[in-house]
C-alpha cells in the first residue's frame, strides 16, 4: 500500500491509473510471491500432517485458500488489463500460459489441503519418511521455479542480454532436475504403498495413492511454469 | 495610438489569450519533454517543475527573444488585400487562431495526449487565413513540412533511440562486469550529451542572443567543454567506492541510479531548448497583435518585447505545474514503464535528432520525436510493454491537430467578424 501511495505522490495521478500500468513482469512476480508464501506454509503443514499431527490443519487450509484467492485477483488483473494490442519483448500468449500454470500450482495446493482436511488419513509409520522426503522434493521444485521466475526481473532489466538469458536457463534446468527426482520418489512411494496393501484398509490405500498424486501435481505444474518461461525467452 | 475602448478590449483579451496559450503549451508540450524524466523517477514532479521553471526562463531570455518570423507573418500573408483594407481583421484573426490552437491543446491535454503545439498553431493560422483571405493567402509550404514531420519525427526518433539503448545494452548490461564498465562508459556519454547540448545552443537555434561564432570555434569550444565535463564525471564516478553487490539485481539498480544524473542533464537541456524555441513560437503571433496595437501597422519587423516572453514563460511553467501531470503520465507510464537508462536513451536521442534535423533543415517536432524515441527503446527490447492502444490514439491526435485547429480558428474568426460586424 505504501508503494502505491508513493507512486501516487510521484505522478499525482488517480490510483486506478497507477495500478493499471504496472509492468506485466512485475505483476507476474507479485503473483509468484503469493505462490511462495502459500507453498512455504503448505510444506510445513504437510510434514505435520504426515507425522500424524492434525492440529491447526483446518486453519492452514483456510490460509491456503486465502492465498489462492489473492493470487486469483492478481492473475485476473494481469489478464484483464493486458491490452490486446501491446508490444512486449516476449510472446504475450506464452507469458499468459506461464501465468496460468503458476496459478494452477495454487489451485492444486488448495485442492490438496481441502481433500486432506476432509479425511485425516493416518500415514503408516514405515511410509512416513518417504512421504516427507517426497514432500521436500516437491517444495524444492517449486522453490527452483520461484528462482527461475525471479530471474526474469534481471532479464527484463538488462533488455534481454545473453548472460541473463543463460542464468534464467540454468534456473529452468534446475526445476527440471528437481521435478525428475520428485518423480522417481513418487514411483518409489507408490511401490511402497502397494507393498503394504494387504495390511491397510482399502480406503486408506486409495487415499494414500491420491495424496501422492495431489502432492506430485504441484511439482508438475512448477515444471510447466519453467517450460513456458523457457519458450517465452526463446529467441 | 489612443487608448480607445476597442484597443483596451483587444489589448486585454490579447494578454488573457497569451497567458492561456502559454498555459496550455506548458501543460502539454513542456510536460511531454519532462515526461521521461518523471516517468523514470529521476525527478519527482516537483523537481521537474523547478528545473523546468529555471531553464525555461533561461532559454526564453537568452535565446528566445529573437523569434523566427515564420509564425508571425510567414503563414498568413499580412500584405493580402483584405488585410491592407482592414488591418484590424488580421488582429482578430491572430487572436482567433491562438485561441483555437490553445483550445485544441487543452482538449488533448484533457485526454492526456501529447501533441505538437507548433502544429496546432500553424493549423489554426491556416484556418484563419483561408477563412479571411482565401486559399491563396496561406503559405502551404508549412503544411507540407508538417506532413513530413508526422513521418520523420517519430521514425528518426525511434531509430536513434533504438541505437542509443542498444549501445547502453551492449557496453553496460552485456559486459562481463556491468558495474565496472558503467564507470568506464559513463564519461563517454557525458561527453556526448554535453557536446550535443553545447553545439545545439551555439548552432542549433536560429537567431539567438548568443553571439554567432564560426563553426570551427563552436566545435572547439564544444569538444573541449565536453572533455572537461567527461573528466569531471570520471572523477566523480571513481570517487565512489566500488562496493561488491550481493546480487546482480542490486548491480542493475545501481547502474540505473547512475543514469539518473545523466537524465538530470538532459532534462535541463530539454527545458532550455523548449524555452528557446517554443515560448517564441507561441508568443510570436501575439507579438504581431501587440505590434499593431503599438504602431498601428501590421508586419513591422520589430522583435518581441521581453515582457511578452516572460509572460509566456510564466504561463508555460504554471501550465506544467497544474495540468502537466496528465501528459507526463502518458509519456512516462502509460505508453510504457520507463527506467533511467531507458529515459536517458529517449531524451538523449531526442536532443540529438532535434539538433541534427534543425541543422539539416528537416522539420521535426520535439513532442513527436520523444514519443518515437520511447517506442524505439521498446523495439530494442528495452521496455517491457509498449501499449499500442495509447500509441494509436496519440497518432490519431497528431493527424487531427491541423484540421481541428484550422476549423476552430475559422469558426472563431467568422463569429468575431459577425459580432463586431466589420
Amino acid at each position: 500500500m505504501e508503494k502505491i501511495a508513493k507512486e501516487m505522490e510521484h505522478f499525482r495521478a488517480p490510483v486506478s491509473n497507477t495500478l493499471r500500468r504496472r509492468s506485466p513482469f512485475d505483476q507476474l512476480l507479485d503473483h509468484m510471491g503469493k505462490v511462495r508464501e502459500c507453498i512455504n506454509i503448505l510444506g510445513d503443514g504437510l510434514i505435520h500432517y504426515y507425522n500424524g499431527d492434525y492440529e491447526g490443519f483446518s486453519e492452514l487450509a483456510k490460509k491456503v485458500s486465502e492465498f489462492e484467492h489473492d493470487a486469483d485477483i492478481i492473475k485476473g488483473n494481469i489478464r484483464n488489463h493486458l491490452p490486446s494490442s501491446i508490444l512486449m519483448p516476449v510472446d504475450k500468449g506464452r507469458f499468459l500460459w506461464a501465468l496460468r500454470e503458476q496459478d494452477s500450482i495454487l489451485d492444486h495446493a488448495e485442492n490438496l489441503v481441502e481433500m486432506l482436511d476432509m479425511r485425516h488419513t493416518k500415514i503408516p509409520k514405515e511410509l512416513q519418511p518417504i512421504f516427507i522426503e517426497h514432500c521436500k522434493l516437491v517444495m524444492e521444485t517449486v522453490e527452483a521455479m520461484e528462482l527461475a521466475v525471479e530471474s526474469i526481473r534481471d532479464l527484463v532489466e538488462t533488455g534481454f542480454v545473453k548472460r541473463e538469458r543463460e542464468h534464467t536457463k540454468q534456473y529452468i534446468h534446475k526445476v527440471h532436475d528437481w521435478e525428475y527426482i520428485a518423480d522417481q520418489k513418487r514411483y518409489e512411494m507408490t511401490r511402497a504403498v502397494y507393498k503394504l496393501e494387504k495390511k491397510l484398509e482399502p480406503m486408506d490405500v486409495y487415499h494414500l495413492l491420491k495424496i501422492i498424486d495431489w502432492v506430485d501435481d504441484i511439482a508438475d505444474h512448477a515444471e510447466n511454469v519453467a517450460d513456458w518461461l523457457r519458450s517465452m525467452i526463446a529467441k | 495610438m489612443d487608448f480607445t475602448l476597442p484597443v483596451i478590449l483587444i489589448g486585454g483579451s490579447t494578454l488573457a489569450i497569451a497567458f492561456y496559450v502559454a498555459w496550455s503549451i506548458g501543460a502539454n508540450d513542456l510536460a511531454n519533454s519532462m515526461g521521461t524524466s518523471v516517468g523514470s523517477k529521476a525527478l519527482t514532479f516537483r523537481q521537474a517543475i523547478i528545473i523546468a521553471g529555471i531553464f525555461e526562463f533561461l532559454g526564453a531570455a537568452l535565446v528566445g527573444v529573437h523569434v523566427t518570423k515564420t509564425l508571425r507573418y510567414g503563414i498568413v500573408d499580412p500584405k493580402a488585400t483584405v488585410f491592407i483594407a482592414d488591418p484590424i481583421l488580421y488582429v482578430y484573426g491572430m487572436l482567433a487562431a491562438l485561441l483555437a490552437a490553445a483550445i485544441w491543446i487543452t482538449i488533448s491535454t484533457y485526454f492526456s495526449l501529447p501533441i505538437s503545439s507548433t502544429h496546432s498553431i500553424v493549423g489554426a493560422l491556416i484556418g484563419f487565413g483561408v477563412a479571411a483571405a482565401g486559399v491563396s493567402a496561406v503559405s502551404w509550404g508549412r503544411m507540407i513540412e508538417i506532413a513530413e514531420s508526422w513521418i520523420l519525427s517519430p521514425v528518426i526518433g525511434a531509430l536513434i533511440a533504438f541505437f542509443v539503448f542498444y549501445i547502453i545494452k551492449k557496453t553496460i548490461f552485456d559486459a562481463d562486469k556491468p558495474l565496472l564498465s558503467t564507470r568506464k562508459v559513463v564519461p563517454f556519454f557525458v561527453f556526448a550529451i554535453i557536446s550535443v547540448i553545447l553545439f545545439s545552443i551555439f548552432k542549433g537555434i536560429e537567431e539567438t542572443n548568443i553571439p554567432q561564432i564560426p563553426l570551427i570555434y563552436a566545435l572547439v569550444i564544444t569538444f573541449s567543454v565536453g572533455i572537461i565535463a567527461a573528466f569531471i564525471s570520471y572523477v566523480l564516478i571513481h570517487r565512489k567506492k566500488l562496493i561488491k553487490m550481493e546480487t546482480e539485481h542490486e548491480e542493475y539498480k545501481s547502474i540505473e541510479h547512475t543514469f539518473i544524473y545523466l537524465q538530470l542533464i538532459t532534462a535541463c537541456y530539454v527545458a532550455f531548448a523548449h524555452g528557446a524555441n517554443d515560448v517564441a513560437n507561441a508568443i510570436g503571433p501575439l507579438a504581431a497583435v501587440v505590434g499593431y496595437l503599438q504602431f498601428g501597422v501590421i508586419g513591422s519587423g520589430s522583435g518581441v518585447a521581453i515582457w511578452l516572453i516572460i509572460l509566456g514563460a510564466v504561463g508555460i511553467v504554471v501550465g506544467l505545474s497544474t495540468w502537466g501531470y496528465k501528459v507526463i503520465v502518458t509519456i512516462g507510464q502509460k505508453i510504457t514503464e520507463i527506467t533511467p537508462t531507458r529515459g536517458f536513451s529517449a531524451e538523449f536521442s531526442t536532443a540529438l535528432v532535434v539538433l541534427a534535423c534543425s541543422r539539416l533543415g528537416l522539420p521535426v517536432s520535439t513532442s513527436q520525436v520523444i514519443v518515437g524515441a520511447v517506442i524505439g527503446v521498446g523495439f530494442a527490447k528495452g521496455i517491457v510493454a509498449v501499449d499500442l492502444k495509447v500509441i494509436k490514439s496519440i497518432l490519431a491526435s497528431w493527424l487531427l491537430t491541423v484540421p481541428i485547429s484550422a476549423l476552430t480558428a475559422a469558426g472563431i474568426f467568422i463569429c468575431l467578424r459577425v459580432i463586431i460586424g466589420s
